[in-house]
């Protein structure tokens, strides 16, 4: 009996090759396919333990989604049809010309096999990704069993270990994807096309400019404007408070008020006057504790992004690209990812004790495996799909380019941080009534630096020591004064801040985040601008005429509207992934969300129509402006 | 009817130190003459009621001066002095001192457009069925360093007082008072003051010295909201002139 035929497919070529070279030992035949240099099919002998036995192995890849979603040809020429009518035109799935030979490819392979093991990217899009190649896989064999591989790293252990343990495919996830992709065709197209044809022949700056609409892009857009505006609007204001100072034992001791400053000159004044009336302090408070400073929680992917693009001066498109990277060659685990606590199964000694050759973090690994080792904090996120990011194997630094460089150091030092001891410190702390008013001042000693010498990017140091103090004792201050400020504006939006936002008001997912920032970038909505100079310089977003415009105009077009939000807010688009995650749960269909979420956003789209002038206005008005200026 | 309103007199005020002017009296014991079976604890209920929702300057009497500000309250040359009262004085302005106006225009702002902020997420006010965590005023960028999360104002708050004789005095919340907030003290509102320490012309209110009665004039608290927006405007505008 010949042995049984099993097709593979992968997400990607690099990790076909990558679960190839693990699932054979070494000895693989590679066979180039016809019609695309990329994908190439892997032939072994692989034992998947029962029922499957020793098998026959086929493994290729796909290169990311097969399928496409489009609208039928008569609605595809901009001037085709009125962009309202694409909200119910039909759409159909195509296969893309370059990806058709990939298609054929799997259609064909499926056609000697008995089964076939999905190992795509375990998330929403490799479920659904799986689905697209299933299908095909069907027009060749219709009888062909479909299993899936669960993994979260291309470490060989772990890959082995998912041959043996297949699972199904999750069609809910696959269903929520669909979903999702229908929604961002035919609202990004009706609104792109109406903005387009609506706006371009007001000004010269935007012939032949697409002006296109995202249901992500959009808000992402909003936040940067609503921060530029409060800048911009902003009045600075005057305050004034009290300062008390106290020399003992050589050391002078500033206590801050507890009202921190008010915005009232006179009640200051009475206030302060009544402090030098009472003469003496008394001390209410004296607390000596041991405090620690918390290691950081294990690694997710939207703190990825934000942590580096602050200490690694790379921004989140870059961090994602060299993380793909480093988990693409079996470094690093897989980047995208919301669980913030590791799996009590996950043998972390072993990871940290692969990390020794390192000349930089090595000794202090070395350091962890000898006592210095605690279990790591668990965060209160798991997306029951991927650990946290981690290091999977030591790379010498030589082997990787600047970018992945960074990104390796960073998720390394941060796992070792992990799994090192808090900072130990001691502190002190004074309170003072004086007068009707409180003080108080803090000291810091820091004993222990245990995860800080790791993890470089926590800064946590000693400040000035506090004389002794009793409880009770009275006193009176060396010096009590008034000192005024004044309130600044907020600084323009970063790009870690713009994470948060997105990340906190549910715009987009951890894996599409940095391509919203890429594009509101790409369609001129943002510019990215330098502020400070040497190690305090950061990049901040800027809305260009064009981004302030859009806002602005759409902002008018709902405002009176109680039922209709701007979409340059997140609200809408909120609602609509939390109806994604209602799909994955088995709460609601495909088809009640797509529906339901069209709706909504029709509604949007008809008053856009009828109140399209306070669009036009605003773009009028910013790009005279530009114009005369 | 005389002994009704002579009573209810004696009860206003040692029940709630509000002494009532008689002229008043007799036209709220005239309304609801029709009523005259009501139970003396029930009218007492429905007089007070009625007190916080009037003017002081009609229903109280000016007569004992104790129960009144001095004429001088305002003199900031008086370093401190002391009103053993009682002193039953309506609000006619409340300010938060604590928070920047820019900071307490940008929250009116946020709530004209139906959000509110939690933290870093921007929440819809209005249609939204779960109205759980509504915050006013919760600004953590633009108040400066230091100033309390959320959760009604920050205070300290700068009030407005007027007694029954129509004396207008400054006071200052030196310890925080339960009730007086922006947003829950309505304008009109009614406190008692008992001996209580007035500096420089502030009167300096704690918990001791204030009975918060609550009410509030209706006519006046409107348009104190519709307005607020506005005076805040131009307090910066004046703010931005004196300083050219």
């Amino acid at each position: 009996m010949s042995p049984t035929k099993i097709l593979c497919v992968a997400e990607k070529p690099a990790i076909a090759k990558a679960v190839a070279q693990h699932l054979s030992g070494g000895s693989v035949r590679t066979i180039p396919i016809r019609g695309n240099p990329y994908v190439k099919n892997y032939v072994f002998d692989f034992n998947f333990g029962a029922p499957w036995g020793n098998c026959a192995v086929t493994m290729t890849s796909v290169l990311g989604h097969l399928t496409k979603l489009e609208f039928e040809k008569q609605y595809r020429g901009w001037q085709s049809c009125l962009p309202e009518s694409l909200f119910e035109a039909p759409v159909f799935e195509l296969v893309e010309d370059d990806k058709k030979a990939i298609a054929k490819n799997i259609q064909e392979q499926a056609r000697y096999c008995q089964a076939l093991f999905i190992w795509t990217d375990c998330d929403r899009e490799g479920e659904h990704i799986g689905t697209e190649i299933r299908k095909h896989a069907k027009k060749g064999n219709a009888r062909i069993v479909v299993k899936r591989a669960k993994f979260s790293n291309t470490e060989r252990a772990h890959i082995l270990n998912a041959a043996r343990a297949l699972i199904e495919l999750d069609d809910l996830q696959a269903n929520a994807v669909a979903a999702r992709t229908e929604l961002d065709l035919r609202i990004g197209a009706a609104f792109t096309r109406l903005l387009s044809i609506q706006l371009q022949p007001l000004t010269e700056a935007l012939a032949n400019k697409v002006i296109s609409y995202g249901s992500c892009q959009f808000p992402t857009l909003g936040f940067v404007v609503d921060r530029y505006l409060r800048v911009k609007n902003f009045k600075p204001e005057k305050f004034w408070g009290i300062k008390v100072m106290h020399t003992r034992e050589d050391i002078k001791v500033n206590f801050l008020w507890k009202r921190v400053h008010l915005f009232d000159r006179a009640v200051v004044t009475v206030m302060l006057e009544r402090c030098l009336m009472a003469k003496n302090a008394k001390v209410t408070k004296v607390n000596q504790k041991p405090t620690s400073k918390w290691r950081p929680l294990p690694l997710t992917t939207v703190d990825l992004q934000m942590m580096g693009s602050r200490y690694l001066r790379m921004d989140s498109q870059a961090i994602m690209k060299a993380a793909e990277s480093l988990y693409t060659k079996g470094f690093t685990s897989y980047p995208r990812t919301e669980t913030d606590q590791f799996d009590k199964g996950i043998d972390l000694k072993k990871l940290i004790e692969k990390q020794f050759p390192d000349n930089n973090w090595g000794q202090y690994a070395r350091g962890l495996l000898d006592g210095g080792f605690r279990t790591p904090r668990a965060g209160r996120h798991n997306d029951h799909a991927h650990p946290p990011i981690h290091p999977i194997c030591w790379v010498a630094p030589t082997a990787l380019n600047a970018d992945e460089k960074k990104v390796y150091e960073f998720i390394t030092r941060r796992f070792l941080a992990c799994c090192s001891e808090d900072a130990k410190g001691h502190s002190s702390e004074v309170e003072i009534e004086y007068g009707d008013e409180l003080f108080h001042a803090k000291g810091l000693t820091v004993l222990e630096r245990n995860y800080l010498d790791v993890y470089v990017y926590d800064k946590w140091e000693s400040s000035q020591q506090l004389p002794n103090f009793r409880v009770g004792e009275l006193f009176e201050p060396t010096e009590a004064k008034i000192f005024d400020g004044q309130t600044t504006a907020p600084n323009y939006l970063t790009e870690p801040e713009l994470i948060g936002l997105m990340d906190a008001n549910g715009i987009g997912t951890d894996a599409t985040m940095a391509e919203h920032i890429a594009k509101i970038k790409d369609r001129e909505y943002v510019v990215v601008h330098t502020r400070g100079s040497g190690r305090n310089a950061a990049k901040v977003f800027i809305p260009t005429w064009l981004g302030i415009a859009l806002v602005e105009g759409y902002d008018n077009i709902v405002s009176g509207l109680p039922d209709s939000p701007s979409l340059s807010k997140p609200f809408l688009r909120k609602e609509m992934e939390s109806r994604m995650r209602d799909i994955c749960a088995g709460a609601m269909t495909r088809h009640d969300v797509v529906h339901e979420s069209l709706d909504k956003y029709h509604e949007v789209f008809i008053h856009t129509v009828r109140r399209i002038n306070m669009l036009k206005d605003a773009i009028r008005k910013y790009s005279s402006q530009i114009g005369a200026s | 009817m005389a002994s009704t309103s002579a009573q209810l007199t004696t009860h206003l005020q040692t029940k709630y130190s509000l002494p009532v002017s008689p002229t008043w009296l007799n036209a709220f014991l005239a309304s609801t003459q029709q009523h005259r079976t009501v139970p003396l604890s029930a009218l007492t209920q429905t007089a007070h009621f009625r007190l916080l929702a009037s003017d002081f300057r009609d229903s109280l009497t000016t007569e004992t001066s104790s129960s009144l500000l001095p004429a001088d309250i305002f003199d900031p040359t008086v370093q401190e002095r002391r009103l053993q009262g009682p002193i039953p004085v309506q609000v006619l302005d409340i300010d938060d001192i604590g928070t920047s106006l820019w900071s307490q225009v940008e929250a009116i702002e946020r709530v004209e457009r139906g959000e509110a902020v939690r933290g870093r997420e921007i929440v819809r006010t209005v249609n939204v069925d779960d109205s759980e965590g509504v915050t006013r005023g919760a600004s953590t960028t633009t108040t400066n360093a230091g100033a309390h999360e959320s959760g009604g104002s920050n205070g300290p708050h700068r009030l407005i007082l007027q007694d029954a004789r129509g004396t207008r005095a400054v006071a200052i919340e030196l310890k925080s008072v339960g009730g007086i907030a922006l947003g829950s003290m309505a304008i009109g509102a009614k406190l008692v003051l008992r001996d209580v320490t007035v500096a420089r012309g502030m009167v300096l209110l704690t918990p001791e010295c204030v009975t918060l009665l609550g009410g509030k004039v209706e006519a006046l608290d409107l348009a104190w909201r519709e307005g607020r927006k506005q005076r805040l405007l131009d307090r910066l505008g004046e703010m931005e002139r004196g300083q050219e």
